[in-house]
């Protein structure tokens, strides 16, 4: 599948301070997610994809092109910054029908454009008032309306849900699903790790300017060696679940949260331990009420990985 | 219990009333003004000044009390009248009068500039860096906000005007050894130090105004340039004006006279008196205009514009330096009274209207601080 | 016990009405503060701070008439504002030691009182360095311990995960849990990230045009709903195992990554089982469904 973005090799430098450090990534199409602690790259990462840096080393592509010094590329990029930079003066309508003129639509077409987008964004009521007027919420779905308003194949969206109440962060994930049913790539970048979950398993993991992990969240935790996996058994008999489970080889810890009335068993081999499972359950001792696993999930990926 | 807990603990103190909440908020601004790079030394330079006046209240003291030790000095004192040097004690309030005004003029610049590097921030600050919920998130009103504000203000204009003026009386009043001096000096150090509240009030409320009108304290620092300074130039712009019409509507009289065509037909002997009786009629002209500008003077509203001059006519008014220098004026030879009376008498217009502007400006940086400097009652 | 209550509250500017006749009453404890923008919290969050007079109405803070009794009440409450609000070239424990004095303390309690809160909120070394040089990170937290430098009885956080990476995020929600149920500390927590609101507070107050919409505790609004669980199996077709659920009796619905199971009456989650081991597939992720909190809000906020 050929990658929507594709770094190969890529560094970047601000004088002493290293702000990518050879990186080689293919972001296939879809939702990706891109995570990291601060500092890590990510906004780097983002402003090189999007033409406005030049790579100290390596090389750039976006759907096959170079992307530095190619303004027709942008016909097929729409950015979402994190910076919350408008012309105050203006209103919704404005600045989203200008930002429709700019990436080259024609005057009919560009009215068009905007009023589609701005509506798809819920901004239609308010399209008539003034920017400066708006709260976060309201800043945020216009700021995705003027990158979806060219119709572009790639978005990139730095922050997109800073700041909204869960009404407008509703709307603005349907948004981003439903681009992505449409066909056409999104890259996230977030600090919040459940709304990246909710977006998409597909993430990459940036660290110190290096890339960390790619994937799918739970086959980079099936990689993770260092940590085993944390399985959650919820029932009556947890006690007699424990003292059964403590007997298999691949287990290496058992904890007991009296609380929760469940057991914790920390594993290894995961795969051998679901399937002893169901046996488990069917016997009349130890009825298993529950079975979830505890750090199968982005937080704990990032936790393990990050390092903190 | 051999083990303490490390984690969060209660407080169980006591806290003061918010009367007292202007003086961490003063404390802090004195503690952040001092910090700033050079003040140290300029305060200490602000205080020479003061240094110089206790030196000569100290001189003036052993010099009445005929004191051997500064025999070689009067030759310094050479420019004054020989009669005042003769009976010091005569006229020692009189000089004492004069040394503090001279003394209060020279610090009231200083005072300016010291505004000028700690004002500016004062209110801007806390607008710029989003500081307000701090303060009023707290048990403390508005009130208490602003003249813990002022406070700063307070402080460092007390360091510069108003503690080196007392220094400077208790030297004197110990090197002359005489507590007659305390009688007849008393309510000059007293008015003094009602001055320099006066100033800091003034300048203080404007300066605090200004700060907050605006994010940027470079533009406040401007502002408050703008203020002192031009202020300053456009009243003597004004005044030389005034004064240049005034002497041209003299010349033009004047020289009506030399207009006259059958001056040059006139025999030559009789020219030259004309021209001698026109040269004294020129000096007398002068004369009667320098006059006439003393007596327009007295009603001249031109220097009202000039703030720095408005606090000087305050405090000229406060320390009586005119009748001061009227009796030095006496001393002098007749012809030579008005100059030495215009160089150092300064400006002779009624002082309450340099009270009224003070008190007008007072008014207005209450109500842009009011308008400025919201609680957060409000919507957003 | 009360934390703090309001009675028929009314608060206009001008033509907008900030608060609408609001009746509350919240408990102790950790609570959380939902709301659309718009909705009022700001307001309220002035109110208890007692910084704004309302039109009509009664309230009481922590006992006391915050129409009546505005200074104490700011004694009593601490506040962690949204924004930052931290001036430059300051030394970090002098700006909590100047939070202190403008609360009344004298400079010596207030060193002496910032020093232990910079301990607890994790600020070491750090305290000594300018607050220009912080993180965002450590910036909240140096906010947070000059919000509690006064030791409240209530503690107001406004977003104060705003903009912070995943560590900072797990500190701050710590420290929050910790001081709300290990310490004695009400806490009334103001976000829009449900998931930390979630993993803090026991009870929410969901808010909507200046009036409340729904509160309660966290676990009763969540309810559980009886017999539906959420599945997930080993392969990656849920659906085969979905339709060999349908078969034996079960309506299910297949997700993306799950099912949602419903089982018919008189029979248990053992059902599950067994079609599992009969099948040989592996079980890996079953649990009851639960609402979350996000569905309590939205319902809450999308009512008519």
């Amino acid at each position: 599948m050929k990658p929507i973005v594709a770094f190969h090799e890529v560094s970047k430098w601000y004088g002493n301070v290293i702000g990518i450090n050879k990186l080689t990534l293919d972001i296939p199409a879809g939702v990706t997610g891109l995570l990291g602690p601060n500092g890590a790259g990510k906004s780097t990462l983002l402003q090189l994809a999007t033409g406005q840096l030049y790579p100290s080393q390596g090389t750039v592509t976006v759907l096959g092109r170079r992307v530095w010094n190619n303004p027709g590329l942008n016909h097929d990029i729409g950015l979402c910054p994190e910076q919350d930079a408008f012309y105050e003066w203006m209103t919704g309508w404005d600045f989203v029908h200008t930002s429709a003129r700019l990436g080259g639509l024609g005057r009919r077409e560009a009215k068009e454009a905007a009023k589609r987008t701005l509506d798809a964004v819920g901004m239609t009521k308010h399209q008539n008032r003034v920017v400066r007027g708006y709260s976060k919420g309201m800043r945020q779905r216009t700021k995705m309306a003027q990158a979806l308003v060219h119709d572009p194949q790639v978005l990139f969206l730095d922050e997109p849900l800073t700041g909204t109440d869960p009404v407008a962060r509703r709307d603005l994930m349907d948004i981003i699903q439903r681009l992505a049913g449409e066909g056409r790539s999104v890259l996230v970048s977030s600090h919040v790790l459940h709304e990246v979950q909710s977006l998409t398993p597909n993430i990459v993991l940036l660290n110190h300017g290096r890339l960390v992990a790619e994937g799918h969240v739970r086959q980079i935790r099936d990689l993770i060696d260092k940590h085993p996996h944390h399985i959650v058994l919820v029932s009556d008999a947890y006690r007699a679940i424990a003292s059964r489970v403590v007997a298999w080889e691949d287990v290496e810890a058992v904890r007991i949260m009296t609380k929760e009335q469940g057991v914790v068993v920390e594993t290894r081999a995961p795969d051998a331990f679901y399937g002893r499972l169901p046996e488990l359950a069917m016997s009349p001792e130890t009825p298993i009420r529950e079975v979830y696993s505890d750090d199968d999930n982005l937080e704990a990926v990032f936790k393990y990985l990050v390092n903190k | 219990m051999p083990i303490f807990d490390q984690g969060y603990q209660h407080w169980n103190g006591t806290l003061s009333g918010h009367g007292w909440r202007w003086l961490a908020i003063a404390r802090r601004g004195v503690q952040n003004g001092m910090r700033m790079r050079g003040m140290r030394i300029f305060l200490f330079s602000a205080w020479m000044p003061a240094l110089a006046l206790s030196a000569f209240l100290c001189f003036w003291g052993l010099l009445e009390r005929q004191s051997a030790m500064i025999k070689p000095f009067l030759q310094v004192l050479s420019f004054m009248t020989p009669a005042v040097l003769k009976e010091p004690k005569l006229y020692r309030v009189e000089i004492w009068t004069v040394a503090y005004d001279i003394f209060l003029w020279i610090e009231l610049w200083y005072s300016m500039v010291i505004i000028l590097l700690i004002g500016p921030n004062i209110i801007s600050q806390d607008l710029r860096f989003n500081a307000l919920p701090l303060y009023f998130s707290r048990p403390l009103r508005r009130i208490d906000y602003f003249l813990g504000k002022l406070g700063v203000i307070v402080g460092f204009i007390a360091l510069v005007m108003v503690f080196p003026a007392i220094v400077a009386w208790v030297l004197g009043l110990l090197f002359s050894l005489d507590l007659t001096i305390v009688r007849d000096t008393f309510p000059l150090i007293v008015r003094g130090v009602i001055y320099g509240m006066i100033v800091t009030v003034s300048a203080g409320l404007l300066v605090l105004a200004l700060s907050s009108l605006s994010r940027n304290s470079r533009y406040v620092a401007l502002f408050w340039l703008g203020i002192w300074f031009l202020s300053s130039v456009l009243s003597t712009v004004l005044e030389k004006v005034e004064f240049e019409q005034r002497q041209h509507a003299a010349f033009q009289r004047s020289a009506r006279a030399l207009r006259d065509p059958e001056f040059s037909q006139r025999p030559i002997a009789e020219q030259f008196a004309e021209r001698r009786r026109m040269q004294l009629e020129a000096q007398r002209q002068r004369e009667a205009l320098l006059r006439e500008q003393a007596r327009a003077a007295e009603r001249d509203w031109r220097p009202v514009v000039s703030y720095a001059g408005n606090l000087t006519r305050i405090g000229g008014y406060m320390t009586g330096s005119y009748r001061s220098w009227e009796t030095f004026a006496r001393l002098m030879p007749e012809n030579r009274r008005d100059d030495f009376l215009r160089t150092f008498a300064g400006a002779r217009f009624p002082w309450y209207w340099s009270g009224g502007v003070l008190l007008g400006l007072c008014g207005l940086s209450i109500c842009i601080l009011n308008f400025r400097v919201k609680s957060l009652d409000r919507l957003r | 016990m009360t934390l703090f209550r309001f009675e028929e509250v009314t608060k206009t500017y001008g033509p907008v009405t900030a608060l609408n006749n609001l009746t509350l009453q919240v408990p102790e404890g950790a609570v959380g503060l939902l709301g659309p923008n718009g909705s009022g919290k700001t307001t309220m969050i002035r109110a208890l701070l007692g910084l704004i007079p309302v039109d009509k109405g009664s309230g009481e803070i922590l006992g006391m008439d915050f129409q009546r009794r505005q200074l104490d009440i700011r004694r009593m409450v601490g506040f962690a504002p949204e924004d930052e609000t931290l001036f430059p070239s300051v030394v970090g424990v002098e700006f909590v030691a100047y939070a202190g004095e403008l609360v009344g303390m004298s400079s010596k309690d207030a060193l002496q009182r910032a020093h232990e809160t910079l301990d607890y909120v994790g600020l070491g070394e750090a305290r000594y360095r300018k607050v220009d040089s912080y993180s965002t990170g450590m910036k909240q937290r140096l906010k947070l311990a000059s919000s509690i430098v006064h030791d409240p009885k209530l503690l107001i956080l406004d977003e104060p995960t705003n903009g912070m990476d995943p560590a900072g995020r797990d500190d701050v929600l710590e420290l929050a849990r910790d001081l709300s149920h290990n310490k004695g500390m009400s806490l009334l927590f103001s976000s829009h990230l449900l998931p930390d609101v979630e993993a803090v507070c026991d009870y929410v107050v969901v808010m909507g045009a200046g009036r409340v919409l729904t509160q309660g505790s966290i676990k009763e609004l969540k309810q559980e709903h009886r017999g539906r669980f959420e599945v997930r199996v080993k392969s990656p077709d849920q659906s085969h195992f979905g339709r060999r659920l349908a078969a034996m009796g079960c309506q299910t619905e297949v997700r993306e990554d799950s099912l949602l199971v419903e089982i018919p009456p008189g029979r248990s989650s053992s059902l599950v089982w067994e079609l599992a081991a009969a099948e040989r597939e592996q079980i890996r992720y079953l649990r009851p469904q639960r609402s979350t909190l996000e569905e309590v809000f939205l319902k809450a906020v999308e009512q008519p």
